[in-house]
């Protein structure tokens, strides 16, 4: 993967880049013309340069005419318009590109941004994160790496096929039961189900994937020490009494390292797409021609 | 000038030089046994998928697949993702997303051309230049000709339907295949250092990943395929595969000698899949050298495969429709195939008995008795084989198709019909009854067997085999320690008890909390009686006469089910003397199978014909071969079939009962 991206066209956004940086002023670049909608938005035109720039670094280095794929799509393109010619490859690809037919083609055009967005994308080893920069991301984003809160409850519940009809009855038997329990384990009583534990620990989020919303949203709602219930599922009628409950958490980089790296690279990636291309915007000189 | 330059230049070099150490490596943190919050040492369910494909299998990326392992990580926890076909400036056409987070994943790209898709993707590559490459990066074109695609896919994915003997990397890898070796490492190394990513090293513990590969040996088509799954970073050097390894005794040894004995830490097992395409070839009793097993071989087989995959995308290999015994389940998503190319090709052949697991775990018995070690002693779970890197979405209401064989919906426009060839299916979860959700738990509930698999939903079911269990368990609030104390939990060998009558079961199971009723339970039993291999299917709880049933035209269900069942269960038959297996099938009551979903969802009306064209008959990448495709010009719109005749004239059964299986119980008499 590190030598896919060893190409021209990163070091021409460098060129760019560096020669802003170290020379404090600005670099004549190309000039472009982009022509766009005469109503398109603000948004549509700068979509419509930053990739007018992409192409034309594309091309700057010849991958218009190097790219193996582009090779290809234009001889092919080539052999549709003069099905009778008897030409080899090289010499269609040569007249095609004779007739700038790379210029127009919208795979060429798709291939070319492709491998441009890849090429701007690319991480050199001086941009990857040191474990300083780990800690301070981390840090600052912490809400991407949080865990989410879990509670602690007792559990009873009532099978709703091995009760059948008296389901309701039990429950409220069940109710007037646990109401006089106090601080005691409700450990007995009920039905077993597979999985079901008297007391657990749990985020709402897998109370929900086990049984249902309705039991989680009892469980959200809850006040500590109070038995709450009967809430329904597919399963039955289910009693729950909210022990206590962790808060969300940011764990440390020590334990989540390499999540963190993986996130702060996703980052840097971005980050580095938009710092060449803004080098590259500024380097440029681009005239917007609107057209009807 | 010349400063610009130099400093292009030191940067040129500090890119292909590889940098000079500034990063610091991610930390890794503690995994100690024990460390997640929702520990119980009564073990919990934990669903996950072990068998999947990313772009990095050489099978999905001819087939449009543009997705990452990182994107697989991402849609396993609840991320949508994009699916092919990709239209003419690379957008995706389709989008996929799970219905709930699965808790634990094993990505498995095909290990042999790990290396062949780097090399042919890096210009700096010697190999990037070779024919093949070259054919390789024409066939990814926007417009490639379909042709050509079939052509390269076949010439490269061929390779791995060699005779071993003949098994090897392509031209395009050098000589001594060393671009492809090098390059594989590479990719390797991402794999194991993604799978570290993913995975949530805080007590928090919402989600494992395991390193992993596919090993995808199938001599002649008939599939060996087995996928490798460590259970954590510290891994082999090379992930081997069928050209580095052509059997599988092979693969065994070098695992063991370079994982397992190495002392660094490093654990792994072998799961087999899709013996039903392997012509009955996946349990022969034949090793490489073409001798019968040797008492080494099936020791090393039993260590190293405690588990098998009974159902995936391309079918169940539980058991075959009229095989042994009467057991009308037994048609549940059976391929009319009976290896990999007629399943490419959609060419109808019957699949043979011998590859299907029933089968294996009677010839397993036998062989115990002459060498001492049962090599097909398999536990159970299921997979979705998906080849869109998307693991679990095992929804049949929303089947996406599988990507790696039948319709690859590489080509626009997307698919208005099915998304594949109707036999094929959504696949299916494994799930484990382990301690916690992390790596050492998951992998080493595995390794017991204590495991099953379902063919899509959440049915949980929970199994215990012993002697004197109380007739009322199935009450019990401790059931489960119950069950531990006085037995064996499910993928366990139960030892004789002298003075025993005969085994007992406990079998407690409850419905997927978003799926059908359950209407059943049964235990399927196997043993031999006079060295002959008997079944019996028993009915143990639930009403297989319940009335359910599904309105095919709308797929709403009909009647009623069971929330949960449990029931103590003692063999009637038991023969102290004779070894026997025990495994339990919990099944739903009938809902629609995806392609009547697709039906229903379409609205297709068989007397009021809509549809415009038939894509599978005009799509010459998905290999179709049906009968109805014959009297079609893909030219002529007007020639088209008036309806799509997979609705009208399904060749599927419309209806399917979803199931749990559990990993059997063994049980072995006095030597």
């Amino acid at each position: 993967m590190l030598r896919t991206l060893v190409n021209f066209f990163l070091i021409g956004g460098l060129l760019f880049g560096a020669k802003a940086v170290y020379e404090g002023r600005r670099v004549e670049g190309p000039e472009i013309t982009v022509r766009v909608p005469a109503d398109a938005t603000r948004a549509e035109v700068e979509n419509a340069v930053g990739e007018a720039i992409l192409l034309n670094e594309a091309r700057r280095y010849g991958w218009d005419k190097r790219d193996p794929i582009v090779f290809t799509h234009l001889v092919r393109n080539m052999r549709f318009i003069e099905p009778n010619s008897t030409d080899g490859d090289l010499a269609l690809y040569e007249r095609a590109i004779e007739m700038n037919m790379q210029a127009h083609d919208p795979v060429v055009r798709s291939r070319l941004l492709y491998r441009a967005g890849e090429a701007l994308a690319y991480v050199p080893e001086d941009r990857m994160p040191t474990r300083e920069q780990l800690e301070a991301h981390l840090r600052a984003h912490g809400d991407r790496f949080e865990r989410e809160r879990r509670v602690r409850f007792q559990h009873v519940f009532l099978s709703r096929s091995k009760r059948g009809d008296a389901l309701s009855t039990d429950a409220s038997a069940m109710g007037e039961q646990l109401s006089t329990l106090g601080e005691g384990s409700p450990k007995g009583l009920g039905d077993p189900l597979p999985g079901l534990r008297a007391e657990q620990s749990a985020t709402l989020s897998q109370i929900k994937d086990d049984y249902g919303a309705k039991l989680a949203d009892v469980i959200e709602k809850a006040v500590a020490g109070v038995w709450l219930g009967p809430a329904a599922s597919v399963y039955g009628l289910h009693f729950v009494k909210l022990i206590d409950q962790d808060p969300a958490y940011v764990p440390t980089l020590d334990i989540i390292g390499a999540e963190v790296r993986a996130d702060r690279l996703r980052e840097i990636r971005d980050e580095l797409r938009k710092e060449r291309m803004d080098a590259l915007r500024s380097a440029y000189t681009v005239r917007i021609k609107r057209v009807p | 000038m010349r400063s610009i330059l130099f400093l292009l230049l030191g940067q040129f070099l500090l890119v292909i030089a590889g940098g000079c150490g500034t990063d610091s490596p991610a930390p890794v943190g503690p995994d100690e046994f024990g460390r997640c919050a929702d520990f119980d040492e009564l073990r919990q369910v934990y669903w996950g998928d072990t068998h999947i494909h990313t772009n990095l299998s050489f099978d999905a990326n001819m087939q449009g697949t543009r997705t990452s392992q990182e994107d697989a990580y991402a849609f396993a926890r609840g991320e949508p993702i994009a699916l092919q076909p990709y239209d003419e400036v690379g957008d995706p056409t389709r989008m996929a997303q799970i219905d709930r987070p699965l808790d634990f994943v094993m990505l498995s790209d095909h290990a042999e051309f790990l290396g062949t898709l780097e090399v042919c993707n890096d210009p700096s590559s010697p190999g990037y230049d070779n024919q093949q490459c070259i054919d390789y990066r024409n066939a990814q074109e926007f417009d490639a000709d379909p042709d050509e695609v079939v052509f390269i896919f076949v010439e490269i994915n061929g390779l791995t339907a060699f005779p071993p003997a003949d098994a090897h990397y392509p031209a395009l890898c050098g000589p001594g295949d060393v671009y492809c070796l090098e390059a594989g490492m590479d990719v390797w190394g991402e794999i194991v250092s993604g799978a570290e990513a993913a995975y949530d090293r805080s007590d928090s513990c919402q989600f494992t990943s395991f390193p992993g590969y596919e090993w995808s040996g199938g001599p002649m088509a008939k599939n060996l395929h087995r996928n490798v799954i460590f259970k954590n970073e510290n891994v082999t050097e090379l992930p081997y595969n069928y050209f580095d390894e052509p059997y599988a005794e092979g693969l065994w040894a070098r695992l063991q000698e370079e994982c397992i004995d190495a002392g660094t830490g490093c654990d792994t097992l072998t799961i087999p899949h899709n013996s039903n395409l392997s012509e009955g070839i996946y349990f022969e009793n034949k090793m490489g050298n073409g001798q019968p097993f040797s008492a080494e071989y099936v020791e090393a087989r039993n260590a190293m495969e405690p588990v098998i995959e009974i159902y995936q995308h391309k079918g169940a290999s539980e058991c075959l429709p009229g095989e042994m015994v009467s057991d009308e389940l037994c048609g549940f998503e059976i391929i009319p195939f009976s290896n990999l190319a007629t399943t490419n090709l959609e060419q109808i052949t019957p699949p043979d008995p011998r590859g299907f697991l029933r089968e294996a775990y009677g010839e397993g018995m036998k062989l115990e008795g002459s060498l001492g070690t049962n090599p097909f002693q398999y536990g159970i779970t299921a997979g979705t084989d998906t080849h869109i890197s998307a693991p679990g979405f095992v929804a049949e209401y929303d089947f996406k198709g599988h990507g790696g064989a039948g319709q690859p919906n590489r080509f626009l426009p997307p698919p208005e019909g099915f998304p594949d060839i109707e036999y094929l299916s959504p696949g299916g979860l494994t799930a484990v009854w382990a301690e916690e959700n992390a790596r050492e738990a998951i992998f080493s509930a595995i390794r017991r067997k204590e495991t099953f698999g379902t063919s899509g939903p959440r049915i949980i079911v929970r199994m215990f085999g012993g002697w004197e269990y109380p007739s009322n368990l199935c009450s019990a609030e401790d059931l489960a320690a119950q069950g531990d104390a006085g037995g064996v939990p499910m993928g366990g060998i139960l030892a004789p008890q002298p003075g025993s009558s005969a085994p007992m079961f406990v079998v407690s199971a409850k419905q997927d909390p978003i799926g059908a009723p359950l209407q059943r339970i049964q235990i399927v039993k196997g043993w031999l009686e006079g060295g002959e291999y008997q079944v019996k299917v028993h009915e143990v709880d639930g009403d297989p006469n319940n009335g359910a049933s599904v309105d095919l035209d709308t797929c709403t269900p009909q009647g009623e089910g069971f929330g949960d069942l449990c029931k103590v269960w003692q063999d009637p038959d038991f023969d102290p003397t004779e070894r026997a297996y025990y495994y339990a099938r919990v099944v739903e009551n009938p809902t629609c199978r995806w392609t009547t979903h697709q039906c229903v969802e379409k609205n297709y009306d068989c007397d009021n014909p809509s549809r415009d064209i038939d894509m599978d008959c005009c799509d010459p990448t998905a290999g179709l071969n049906v009968d109805w495709c014959d009297s079609i010009d893909c030219s002529n719109p007007n020639s088209l079939p008036p309806a799509d005749a997979r609705c009208c004239l399904p060749r599927v059964e419309p209806a399917i009962q979803e199931r749990a299986w559990t990993s059997p119980i063994w049980y072995q008499p006095p030597s």
